[in-house]
């Protein structure tokens, strides 16, 4: 046969091939976008403009039930709201840092390392959990009897410069002859948490680089009292300065024991 | 060995029947169980800022759980975030229409409820929202079911269904688990 007979013999398929399958195009579209939301919104008692739009993926919600609605208002753990250019400036040391660190140093230390153990070590602790501490006592989410009237004195900038301060500052050297040995619950509680209590590990928001919500602190060179303190605070909701109350569900799941390793070993450990 | 046109014609035309045929009975069954069953794609194309989730009203922490509006109707809030939900438990009634809407304020989570069909990926940026009905009363467990970082495999939540005439909310149309 020639090509020109072939073509001929083809055709007809080609034709009702196309037609048939343009068709069911025509008719999904039909029977998907317009026809079933109309008849979904009708027994819902939603009108078919709003029905198809939904359909269609225009507005939120199902064409097929009502869309829930919230009244309620906003009642924030923390004012703070992290944005890319409020991240960058917390990277940026500036000179007006040390300045405003010299009212930190009669509690704090002189290098961000603290003398009394009820007070947390700054020194290289991350820029952005400073940044968003002292942001919440300045705004009421956290509240501290020294701590809440000193925030209150600081500007936005000189909050973001003190915080970059301490966070370029070394961090507290560790005696290797005072590391607590640790129990293996406590170790395993740190690195691996524990799935039954729904207990994430310590150490994956926690450890150095881990990941986890940005503000979260560095623990290790920390002061034991002072972790001991704040979990148990946690603990029993007198802070509640924590996003979505992640420190508060990991603390209501500890026990006092617990609490007493973690922060032990947090305080002496030299592998973090 | 040649084959006839018309050998090859009728070989053709009986494959299409038979794809016609299957093609008809999947659209039947999808008409049907829209029609019918006012079963709709799992889509909810609705925006929300994940960086001020937690600033918002609807999903501020004293928002979440379980709560009924003024029409009855019944919609259980959760926030999916490293490496927690919150709230852990949600209280829901069985063989009643209950509408699940969940929002991440960091990375992409996902859910899935055991035994039942109901499974969602959690996108920062989008609220997931499933309708669904449980029929199974009990501890249904849920697990963040993408992976979300160190603390993922630690990271599941309960859901309790309740036979309705033990699902009472109080006053204010919230019911809450008795765990935090």
């Amino acid at each position: 046969m020639k090509p020109a007979d072939l073509d001929d013999l083809d055709r007809p398929w080609r034709t009702w091939a196309s037609l048939i399958i343009g068709g069911m195009l025509a008719f999904s579209i039909v029977m998907g976008f317009v026809v079933i939301p109309v008849v979904q919104g009708y027994g819902a008692g939603i009108d078919p403009f709003t029905a198809i739009c939904r359909a269609v993926g225009l507005v939120p919600g199902s064409p097929s039930t009502r869309q829930p609605t919230s009244a309620a208002k906003a009642e924030p753990t923390t004012q703070v709201a992290w944005s890319t250019q409020l991240l960058r400036t917390l990277s940026r040391p500036t000179d007006m840092g040390a300045v405003v660190a010299e009212g930190c140093v009669a509690c704090h230390g002189q290098r961000g390392i603290a003398s009394d153990p009820q007070n947390p070590n700054l020194a290289g602790q991350s820029a952005v959990a400073i940044y968003k501490q002292l942001h919440d006592y300045k705004t009421g989410s956290r509240a501290n009897d020294i701590m809440t009237p000193i925030a209150q004195t600081l500007e936005e900038n000189q909050i973001r410069a003190v915080s970059v301060h301490f966070a370029a500052a070394n961090r507290r050297s560790l005696d290797p002859t005072t590391a607590e040995v640790v129990d293996e619950d406590i170790v395993r509680l740190v690195e691996r948490g524990d799935p039954a209590r729904a207990l994430p590990a310590c150490n994956s928001c926690h450890g150095f680089s881990a990941g986890g919500p940005i503000e979260t602190p560095t623990l290790s060179h920390q002061n034991r009292e002072y972790l001991a303190r704040q979990l148990r605070a946690f603990r029993d909701s007198s802070r509640r300065n924590d996003i979505y109350t992640r420190m508060r569900s990991v603390s209501a799941k500890l026990t006092d024991r617990e609490i007493n390793r973690l922060a032990e070993f947090y305080a002496t450990t030299l592998q973090y | 060995m040649a084959v006839s046109e018309e050998a090859i014609l009728r070989s053709e035309l009986r494959w299409t029947i038979v794809v016609t045929g299957t093609i008809t009975v999947i659209m039947v069954a999808i008409l049907y169980a829209g029609i019918v069953h006012h079963i709709n794609p799992p889509s909810n194309i609705e925006t929300v800022d994940p960086k001020t989730l937690h600033l918002t009203g609807e999903f501020t922490e004293e928002n979440l759980g379980t709560s009924i509006d003024a029409g009855g109707q019944i919609t259980a809030r959760m926030v999916a975030t490293q490496f927690a939900f919150q709230p852990q438990c949600i209280l829901l009634p069985a063989n009643k229409r209950v509408t699940l809407r969940f929002a991440s304020p960091d990375v992409i989570h996902g859910i899935l409820v055991t035994g039942t069909n109901v499974n969602t990926m959690i996108v920062p940026g989008y609220v997931s929202q499933v309708h669904t009905v449980f029929t199974r009363t009990g501890d249904l467990l849920m697990p963040c079911h993408e992976y979300c970082g160190l603390g993922h495999s630690q990271m599941w939540a309960t859901v309790r269904v309740v036979p309705e005439a033990e699902f009472k909310p109080d006053g204010s149309g919230r019911a809450l688990c008795d765990a935090r």
